[in-house]
């Protein structure tokens, strides 16, 4: 940086200091965002190279596979004897393809929305996509994320909400909801046979807390520190992108909040999420 | 039968390189963990082994080295998503693979590559018996040449067989 402490002249009046302050804060800013995407850029390219490898291998199966049928159709169009057209099914196997067809397609399709998922994170993490901050009511995204992901909840565990009363509060709430429902998920995913999720917020001053508590596996200790890391993940290959966490930390960031977890192995987690009801430097324009 | 060991933390892959071997006529056995692909290497003996270089908890390049001391002739190959220098190096002179495969690939790439070694493999293991049939057949001939030695050596003259025009033994009575 140009702006070194020694060529910074002492009697500057406070004005000048200040805007000088910021400008080195949003220098540094910058340069960590850039970092982010760096580290981010260096693990996209492995974690992409996966389903991009065998989505495309896939594909020229495909082809294959296609060319096979159209001659089983290409003979049903030329009206070939039945004699023919078994023969023709046979000799390109046809309930083989049939049934792995289906896998294939099934299998890419997994592939192609786990880039899709690693592209929408990278979005997020860049920031192209700046939406504005807007009042909005946070119990009202709780349900709307909770009826999204019913699916992975509903066989495994009990949702208990435990409501206070919160005010609308200055957000970006589709950001918000894709942290709460990552959280949701991983609860949903610690729990190994059933168990419960309890959601609990509270206004306080001039902030609210959101608590997400779990009765799952919880998290060991050592691993603690690094949840938030991108890419850091327990789960399998093709589980888990550890993208969840290391999202939901810059999007409660750059809310001017603060996420935190605490767990006890074997008993559960608690993930608690801080924000302040207005945004520092918002004009109040409602 | 020839068989080929796949390794690959991600099944999705396994089965993708499943689906361009599956013309050839070979048995293909795929796994998801090096430690199961290492008991395998203990009942089956394999053509060719094809591990993918970045996994959790063991990476290609032990793996191979591994399986190189298991089955020292199986032909070893490796699947690798970047083209990092120094893992290539590393592959190359501590597991001696044949041949790099990169993620993502071209399906003649990787059935080119999966035939030629099965190719080397079959005439490693052809040059391996007909060295060895050489060996025991220099043997033989070693064996008889003692043999005529010592009996030559017990009785002169006896090696050396003089037949007359119409081929029977002629016998002198020297004594
Ligand atoms: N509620 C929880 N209970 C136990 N472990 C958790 C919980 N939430 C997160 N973790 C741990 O933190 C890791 C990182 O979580 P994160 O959401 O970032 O990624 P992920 O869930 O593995 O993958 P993704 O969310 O991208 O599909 C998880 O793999 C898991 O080990
Ligand atoms: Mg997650």
């Amino acid at each position: 940086m140009a702006d070194t402490p020694s060529n910074m002249p002492e009697d500057l009046p406070p004005q000048e200091l200040s805007a000088r302050l910021q400008q080195a804060n949003r220098q540094l800013h910058q340069s960590e965002k850039m970092a982010a995407i760096g580290q981010l850029a260096a693990g996209v390219a492995h974690e992409i190279n996966n389903p991009v490898g065998y989505v495309y291998s896939n594909l020229q199966t495909l082809e294959h596979y296609l060319s096979d049928l159209f001659r089983l159709t290409d003979a049903v169009e030329r009206a070939d004897s039945l004699e023919d057209l078994h023969q023709i099914r046979k000799s390109i196997d046809y309930e083989f393809l049939r049934g792995d067809l289906e896998d294939l397609l099934a299998e890419s399709r997994e592939g192609i929305e786990r880039v899709k998922t690693i592209i929408a994170a990278m979005k997020d993490f860049t920031h192209t996509e700046e939406e504005e901050f807007r009042y909005a009511d946070l119990h009202r995204g709780i349900e709307t994320t909770l009826n999204v992901v019913n699916n992975e909840l509903k066989y495994r565990a009990q949702v208990v909400r435990d409501f206070g009363d919160l005010p609308e509060i200055r957000c970006i709430i589709s950001q918000l909801n894709q942290v709460i429902m990552n959280l949701l998920v991983n609860a949903a995913h610690a729990i190994e046979n059933t168990g419960t999720i309890t959601i609990r917020t509270r206004h306080e001053g001039d902030h609210v807390t959101l608590e997400f508590e779990d009765t799952g596996k919880g998290i060991d200790p050592a691993d603690l520190s690094r949840i938030f890391d991108p890419f850091f993940t327990t789960k399998p290959v093709g589980k888990g992108t550890g993208l969840g966490l290391s999202l939901s930390f810059n999007i409660i960031e750059k809310h001017h909040g603060q996420i935190t977890a605490a767990s006890t192995p074997g008993q559960g987690t608690l993930f608690r999420i801080r924000l302040p009801i207005e945004q520092p430097g918002a004009v109040s324009d409602e | 039968m020839t068989h080929i060991l796949l390794l690959d933390d991600e099944a999705n892959i396994l089965t993708a390189l499943r689906r361009l071997l599956r013309d050839e006529g070979w048995q293909v056995d795929t796994f998801t963990d090096a430690e199961s692909a290492i008991d395998a290497l203990q009942s089956t003996a394999y053509s060719v082994i094809v591990s993918d270089y970045k996994m959790p908890v063991m990476d290609g390049v032990t793996f191979l080295q591994f399986a190189r001391q298991r089955q020292p002739d199986a032909i070893r190959l490796m699947l690798s998503g970047h083209g990092d220098r120094q893992s290539m190096i590393n592959a190359i002179n501590r597991a001696e693979i044949y041949r790099f495969l990169s993620k993502p690939w071209e399906e003649y790439e990787i059935q080119a590559a999966i035939r030629s070694a099965v190719d080397l493999y079959q005439v490693t293991l052809e040059n391996r018996q007909l060295l060895d049939q050489v060996k025991r057949q220099n043997d033989l001939l070693r064996q008889r040449e003692e043999e005529l030695l010592r009996l030559e050596h017990d009785n002169p003259g006896i090696t050396r067989v003089r037949r007359d025009q119409d081929g029977s033994i002629v016998i002198n009575d020297v004594l």
